[in-house]
């Protein structure tokens, strides 16, 4: 978990140098400081497990199994990208042999998508499990109750993971939520809502691990919501102008230095430095990889046979 | 050892909706990937479609939902890319719009905006269309949407052997389907072959009637109007050709255009309000691609641009009669 983390970090890193250097034309969306959410719950998943994520970060197609090389080649909108070359931000990596279904940038769009899922799923006997990655902004969708509503009902195995890093883009989540936390809906579906400490891989990871077994076991879905920290805006380049950071990150406690605490050392620095190397050579392989042909336009609009 | 000859089926006489329904049997026989849901489905559906899936296949793989409309297209997306075959009906066409992000970003863009290459199969039935009092809100034609959101298929059958040919192609469709079913047709009859591997291949038209004197172009509710006009001006020695196209997406240009430069004359006859309906792009086109071959302009027949009344009286005085029809192609040869 560490070494994903390690390079889910270094990604951001790279993304921040690339973005302040204006080289870089896309919608960006920082993941810092929010990294312990995607990679501690995607430990729990078996590889042909579904995930349906959300925009920010790498974390969770990183944990997943992503390389950097894919990741990169689509923010930079290169024909080494997941996209092979229509990207530009926003990510939308899939590799459906790992279980990465993709993303739907209409935020809070994957509840009923990843339903369809652990349906298919259901169907099969197979034993899989889909997870609906979402941020607290997206919980008042409609297709949120909806789809829990069935997913509860016909015990889909089904997983709800929001990340609540307490803000909308800008608009802060307690003057539009009625409840202390988005775990507490869980509640009305008569299904186990979980808090978990969001800067903690391992607390997040127990936690997911929980939940895959009851929803794998047919006890249907749980909610979990991870009380994460944004560290950085919205988008890169937000000035935050709604947010008074000095105080609110005061007591911040970066994920990667939590998980340390229960490691060597020496075997965190080793990782480090492997994740280091790899997203660097990741970066510089897709700096340097061709733009598409204007012909990857018309590519996979229709099934190409 | 004897043996056994194929024999032809032959054919049936039966109703519109459960042509589809008939296909839908088939291919749920077929096929274990395929499976439908919807609002009411599992006790027959709410038009018939539906009828006798629930006691052949069980709850599995007839689920009945909520009232809810986003999760219902978008549960069909989720399992599509996951490799089933999703059958939802969304009981009325209008309902869909509140499906739009499932429909038209999710079915319509997944693999591509991923960059993904796999078959999906998703079929989204649309029954459009006034049905005598529905109300604004329950007799819209919306199939236009379909084309203006690449990445979806779009059929609307006019008969009852189409309806089940276009259900059959649609459950083979490595694409997303939209499945019009025009409301005015559901218990219409016809004979429906019963060869169970019967297909209305998706973008191929029909000629339902050979002329010389112009050219009606149409499909669902009213293709059997303008044969009906047709029939009438025959009377007065004007001889249309009218050409049902059955699939807007992709489109059949080629019997279109073909037939159009043959003819010289052009009237496209819709359910759907006439702005930005499908004959605004069908007449664009033909002007663009067979302009020197007109001897007048391409017209267009659609319903008036009105929310539906309710009242069923001020509701057909919206839609395109055979009286109108005729009289429009009356002028139109008169250009």
């Amino acid at each position: 978990m560490y070494h994903r983390m390690a390079v889910a970090r270094e990604i951001e890193h790279v993304m921040f140098k690339h973005t302040r250097e204006q080289r870089f034309s896309g919608w960006w969306h920082p993941g810092e400081g929010q990294e312990a959410a995607g990679i501690g719950a995607t430990a729990a998943m078996r590889t042909d497990d579904f995930l349906f994520y959300q925009g920010r970060g790498t974390s969770w197609a990183i944990g997943k199994g992503m390389a950097p090389g894919p990741i990169f080649g689509d923010l930079l909108g290169k024909v080494t990208g997941a996209t092979k070359g229509k990207g530009g931000g926003v990510p939308h990596w899939a590799d459906r042999s790992i279980g990465i279904m993709g993303e739907g940038a209409t935020l809070g769009s994957v509840y009923p998508l990843a339903a369809g899922a652990a349906l298919a799923a259901k169907m099969r006997k197979t034993s899989q499990v889909a997870l609906a990655n979402f941020g607290d902004g997206t919980a008042a969708r409609g297709t949120f109750h909806e789809t829990m509503v069935h997913a509860a009902a016909w015990k889909l195995p089904l997983v709800y993971f929001c990340e609540n890093n307490g803000y909308l883009v800008g608009t802060k989540l307690r003057s539009v939520c009625p409840t202390e936390n988005i775990a507490d809906f869980a509640a009305g579906y008569h299904i186990p809502g979980v808090i978990v400490d969001g800067q903690d891989a391992l607390a997040v990871y127990d936690a997911s691990a929980t939940a895959f077994e009851r929803a794998r076991d047919g006890g249907g879905p749980t909610l979990i919501e991870a009380k994460v920290v944004r560290r950085h805006g919205h988008w890169a380049g937000d000035p935050q102008l709604y947010r008074d950071t000095d105080t609110e990150l005061r007591n911040y406690r970066d994920p990667l230095d939590v998980l340390r605490a229960s490691m060597e050392p020496a075997a965190a620095d080793a990782l480090d430095a492997k994740a280091m190397a790899e997203v660097r050579g990741a970066y510089e392989a897709a700096i340097a990889a061709p733009e598409p042909e204007e012909s990857v336009i018309w590519q996979y609009l229709y099934y190409e046979n | 050892m004897k043996t056994e000859e194929k024999q032809d089926p032959g054919s049936q006489l039966i109703g519109y909706n459960a042509a589809m329904g008939q296909a839908l049997v088939e291919e749920m026989r077929r096929d274990d990937r395929v499976f439908v849901l919807g609002q009411g489905v599992a006790t027959g559906g709410w038009f018939g479609t539906e009828k006798g899936l629930a006691a052949e296949f069980g709850a599995e793989r007839v689920l009945d939902t909520n009232i809810s409309e986003a999760f219902q297209a978008g549960v069909v997306a989720g399992a599509a890319i996951a490799g089933m075959k999703p059958v939802v009906n969304m009981g009325f066409g209008d309902f869909a719009l509140i499906a739009g992000d499932e429909i038209f970003h999710k079915l319509a863009k997944w693999r591509y905006m991923h960059g993904d290459n796999f078959p999906m199969t998703a079929v989204v039935i649309f029954p459009i269309g006034a049905m005598g009092g529905a109300g604004p809100e329950h007799s819209a034609c919306s199939e236009v949407l379909g084309m203006h959101y690449p990445g979806l298929k779009v059929v609307v059958p006019s008969t009852a052997a189409d309806a089940k040919g276009l259900m059959r192609a649609a459950l083979r469709e490595p694409n997303p389907v939209i499945f019009n079913s025009s409301q005015s047709l559901g218990w219409t009859k016809g004979q429906v072959p019963m060869d169970t591997d019967f297909i209305v291949p998706i973008g191929q038209a029909a000629i339902r009637r050979t002329g010389n004197s112009g050219s009606v172009i149409t499909y669902g509710s009213m293709a059997p109007r303008c044969l009906e006009a047709a029939a009438l001006l025959a009377n007065e020695g004007i001889d249309l050709e009218v050409i049902d196209l059955r699939s807007l997406v992709p489109l059949d240009w080629n019997t279109v255009l073909t037939s159009v430069r043959r003819t010289h004359r052009g009237l496209v006859v819709h359910e759907a309000v006439r702005t930005a309906g499908a004959g605004a792009e069908i007449a664009a086109r033909i002007q663009e691609e067979a302009f020197f071959d007109l001897e007048a302009p391409i017209l267009r027949l659609g319903a008036k641009d009105v929310p539906l009344p309710q009242n069923a009286r001020l509701e057909a005085l919206c839609i395109p009669s055979v009286t109108q029809i005729a009289a429009e192609a009356r002028r139109l040869v008169t250009l």
